[in-house]
């Protein structure tokens, strides 16, 4: 990938009983990476890594080429939303732009009073009193009216209903509108990054399977389901993942259409990021 | 930093209103035994320990972690603990002062505080309370990055004895080695006594910025 605005190579970092083991992936620019994986996987653990937030055993993350650490001015380009509001309850959206105005120089005081308005945040109200999304949504305006050009949520949509989470979806969608803009998103939401994501990392037991286009998976990727006999027929090299259900085998494969025409016996169907994850998860694969 | 401090402000004037309810409380309690100068000091030292109570808060709202992703560094966030630390020994002291000499009015024409506490004068005793609370208040936040608040608080008695413990330890090396304690000589300590607290907050600084780099968030 081109032009990329972060660039991660072989980051790792030792936990007891974890190992995030040798993490690598871009984001090109005007783009929606999609970081999926099983709760525990190592998703949260790369996002630390990546914002310096852990201390790193192996590995380099770059900013537009730059470290986080060589300058301050990354971090007004960068805007973070993690799973629930890192303000105190008592504080009100209103305080809490204030703060937000003397930490970032490029805040713009309009900008977030507009997301307040659009998201029917009331201003004065501590937060205490607000629902979760709500809260969501004022960690999202907080995080976009210092005008960043890369977005990082780590599960920030979890949690929310549908509709709430298609509205915070569509903010998402018009700031990539913004060729230069970019948002690596974390989630186990797999619906949410079908309907954005551009790419997809999934990582599994702390390594990155594998880092597609949203396309090719959704074009090319597919499921064999059939018989044992069948299954045994399958060549192992086209086999990605494959579990065995009670009454047939699902084997994932990476040309859908190749398969059709050579298992024609076989029902061959479109794989959703669902499917791909639970096979990955719950089934054989090759690493 | 600026929005560090200004965070914390926010925070804590939520128990801004119960905080000086307590303090007009314990007006009524000290004036007429401990005077102005006594008063002073239990003001400057319980509003230093609020200290304290903003790292709960950061804890419960997980904060390091945001302010971390912020245009800020960590020792940013450790210099906005001691300015924090100082404008709220400094409120205490204003406070002691302002309240306590209006209260002393009136606690003097039924009981007079003893003679020893009433010599010395209240800004000296602003004086030193500014430096006593900035101490015990200045261990306090290394202990609160290193175990946490939980832990801390039950530390903090630490932030006590550590200082006392020093304090009797340079009162003995004195007397050992033969230097006479006058009551001259202790004024001149007190008045001198900003010198040892500026030293031993930046000690505590440089500490609490060596626990905070090395902490994971």
């Amino acid at each position: 990938m081109t032009d990329a605005i972060l660039q991660i190579d072989h980051l790792s970092k030792q936990y007891p009983g974890f190992r995030l083991d040798d993490v690598s992936f871009s984001i090109p620019k005007g783009s929606i990476m999609g970081l999926i994986g099983e709760n525990g996987a190592g998703k949260s653990t790369t996002i630390k890594a990546i914002l310096d937030l852990i201390k790193k055993d192996g590995g380099h993350v770059s900013f537009w080429g730059q470290e986080l650490s060589s300058s301050k001015q990354i971090k007004e380009d960068i805007g973070v939303v993690f799973d629930g509001i890192n303000f105190y309850e008592t504080l009100t959206p209103a305080k809490i732009g204030k703060i937000s105005e003397s930490a970032y120089m490029q805040w713009n005081k309009k900008s977030y009073q507009d997301f307040l308005n659009r998201f029917q945040l009331p201003a004065n109200k501590e937060i205490k009193s607000f629902s979760k999304g709500m809260k969501t949504k004022l960690c999202i305006a907080a995080a976009l009216s210092h005008s960043p050009k890369l977005l990082i949520l780590d599960e920030a949509t979890s949690g929310l209903d549908p509709v709430m989470r298609d509205d915070i979806l569509d903010v998402f969608l018009e700031f990539v509108q913004d060729e230069s803009h970019s948002i690596l998103m974390s989630s186990h939401i797999s619906t949410d990054l079908e309907k954005v994501a551009d790419y997809i990392t999934f990582i599994h037991q702390g390594k990155v399977l594998f880092c597609k286009s949203k396309d090719e998976l959704k074009y090319r990727y597919g499921i064999i389901r059939c018989k044992t006999e069948l299954f045994h027929t399958i060549d192992q090299s086209e086999i990605l993942a494959c579990r065995k259900d009670d009454y047939q085998w699902n084997v994932l494969v990476a040309d859908k259409e190749y398969a059709k025409r050579k298992y024609r016996t076989a029902v061959v169907d479109d794989a959703t990021i669902d499917d791909i994850l639970l096979l990955y998860v719950k089934g054989d694969y090759k690493a | 930093m600026k929005s560090l401090i200004l965070k914390d402000f926010y925070n804590i004037s939520h128990n801004a209103k119960s905080m000086f309810l307590i303090l007009l409380v314990f007006a009524v309690a000290f004036l007429p035994t401990s005077g102005v100068q006594g008063y002073i000091f239990t003001c400057a030292i319980l509003c230093s320990m609020m200290i304290v109570t903003t790292f709960s808060f950061d804890e419960h709202s997980n904060w390091p972690l945001y302010a971390m992703v912020m245009p800020v560094s960590k020792k940013d966030i450790v210099a906005g603990k001691y300015f924090v630390l100082f404008a709220f020994s400094l409120i205490g002291i204003i406070f002691g002062l302002v309240v306590g000499t209006a209260g002393n009015v009136i606690a003097e024409s039924f009981s007079r505080p003893p003679e020893e506490i009433a010599s010395i004068s209240p800004l000296l005793s602003a004086l030193l309370a500014l430096s006593f609370s900035t101490v015990f208040g200045s261990i306090s936040i290394p202990l609160a990055i290193r175990f946490g608040t939980e832990k801390g608080r039950i530390l903090v008695l630490a932030s006590f004895l550590i200082p006392a413990g020093i304090c009797y330890a340079a009162y003995r090396l004195l007397t050992a080695l033969g230097i006479n304690i006058t009551e001259d000589f202790i004024t001149a300590l007190l008045y001198a006594s900003p010198i040892p607290a500026l030293l031993w907050n930046y000690i505590m600084y440089k500490l609490s910025c060596a626990l905070f780099l090395k902490k994971e968030l």
